[in-house]
């Protein structure tokens, strides 16, 4: 019984995370660049355009989860034609995720040296060969320790996920665990969340650290 | 500090109501504590009956759900009524209380409703039904199913099922267990889904008109009148619940919550 419903959840956790994971790259990383490049000395400086999207990003990042989880459900429609169940969970997810990853990408990209963004421009490099030849790079350690944050907090976000019916470890343990007064569906579901956690940190440090050595 | 506190306000405001009333030395008294809505309501409704009968009742309005069985159990009032009987056995057991229901009034019903079906016999093999995730409200759910024929539950779980206790499942149904708040904006997601009275109301549904199968007033759900365990025969107690349970507050309930709340007896 307790391998019939720990199993599913696991790939519930595993399947919504990771691709909300993809998609909340997808969204924030551009969101993190343009931050970057349109504030005050920033390479292509633009400071209302700067404010404008700093302050979207700050509102989105306020909504409580489960009231933005109930706020997407036209976009959910739009993409996956359902609201309710693991995949559409995927949607709220990544948009939660996203302005996140937008504020860790500003940071880790800051990182890097004016001394070389301004060699570069004297180069005549354009702002595109600039984030993609020069600020990425430079902050690639930066930017994996970023995305392990980002992974480790989507998987403390999916726990909600069983308000809209998505599954996963967090609500195994939430709803039968916490709920229903099943404690040792609750240790199980808690120290699987742990050692997935445990792992993603470890496997962000390696890669960081072994890019870094270059 | 905070269960204190609330005491002494119940004890100014008894002492104050107390204070206010005539003194009718020949009348008995009830004071009950209740809820604001329908419960308040039906007690007032029925208040003049009681006094023909000789019984003077007095309401004590709670907002909370803690206060008003402590109180009775404490004996600051004699009767309360505000809540359904799981609600009270688990009070019972968490709190020791020494309180039994006396009787049922009325409820405010759970229902099946659909957007896809008009009837639970048109629901296809292997529909998909939303049910509340928390355990209360998933219990009562699956508990409506049962009463309906839909489904078995596993013997003795009772308000405390969840979708794993399901033992039989003709239909092949398939659970979704999802926010209870949510679920009214879901309908077009699932095949049907169990809706409390309130969140159903909100979102223009009526429980009596659109839902497929709806709790009757046999579900352990019903709001209970309890008092202090021993004392559930006394004469005073028996004829609050007589008027309480007439064809005027059946009347009344119908006419006044359109389907929100319905006649339990």
């Amino acid at each position: 019984m307790m391998k019939e419903l720990v199993i599913p959840a696991l790939l519930e956790t595993i399947y919504m995370v990771s691709v909300s994971t993809v998609f909340s790259i997808l969204l924030g990383f551009p969101l993190g660049v343009l931050l970057v490049i349109t504030e005050k000395g920033g390479i292509l400086e633009k400071p209302m355009f700067n404010r404008i999207l700093g302050g979207i990003i700050n509102v989105l990042r306020s909504i409580p989860f489960i009231i933005l989880m109930i706020i997407v459900f036209p976009i959910s429609k739009l993409l996956v034609g359902k609201t309710i169940g693991t995949t559409a969970t995927i949607v709220p997810l990544s948009i939660a995720a996203a302005p996140f990853v937008a504020r860790v990408m500003e940071g880790s990209l800051k990182e890097t040296s004016k001394g070389v963004i301004e060699s570069s421009l004297s180069m005549g490099a354009t702002v595109p060969q600039i984030v993609f030849k020069v600020l990425l790079p430079e902050s690639l350690p930066s930017i994996v320790s970023g995305i392990t944050l980002t992974i480790i907090n989507l998987i403390g976000y999916s726990a909600m996920a069983g308000a809209i019916g998505g599954g996963g470890l967090g609500n195994l343990a939430i709803r039968f665990g916490l709920y229903s007064r099943k404690t040792d569906l609750m240790i199980v579901s808690i120290l699987l969340i742990i050692l997935l956690v445990e792992g993603i940190q470890f496997l962000g440090n390696k890669i960081s650290k072994s890019i870094n050595k270059k | 500090m905070k269960k204190t506190l609330s005491i002494v306000l119940i004890l100014v405001l008894v002492l104050l109501v107390s204070g206010c009333t005539s003194k009718e030395g020949d009348l008995e008294k009830i004071k009950i504590g209740v809820s604001p809505e329908p419960h308040a309501k039906l007690v007032e409704l029925v208040a003049d009956d009681l006094k023909k009968e000789g019984i003077e009742v007095e309401t004590v309005i709670f907002t909370d759900y803690m206060t008003p069985n402590r109180a009775l159990d404490s004996g600051e009032i004699d009767a309360n009524f505000f809540q359904h009987e799981p609600y009270l056995n688990n009070q019972i057991k968490e709190e020791g209380l020494n309180l039994v229901s006396i009787g049922k009034v009325h409820i405010e019903p759970m229902a099946l409703y659909s957007n896809k079906y008009k009837s639970i016999d048109e629901l296809p093999n292997g529909a998909t039904i939303g049910i509340p995730n928390d355990t209360v409200n998933g219990g009562r759910a699956l508990l409506l199913l049962e009463a309906n024929g839909l489904i078995k539950l596993k013997d003795g779980v009772g308000v405390n099922a969840t979708e794993l206790d399901v033992v039989e499942n003709p239909k092949n149904l398939k659970f979704k267990a999802l926010e209870a708040a949510i679920l009214p904006i879901t309908l077009d997601d699932v095949d049907g889904a169990i809706i409390n009275g309130n969140y159903a109301l909100e979102s223009g549904l009526n429980p009596v008109k659109d839902g497929l199968i709806i709790e009757s007033g046999e579900s352990p759900y019903a709001n209970i009148v309890v008092v202090r365990k021993g004392e559930e025969n006394q004469e005073k107690f028996q004829k609050l619940l007589n008027v309480l349970q007439s064809e005027k507050v059946k009347k009344y309930i119908e006419e006044t919550y359109d389907g929100a709340v319905i006649p339990a007896f």
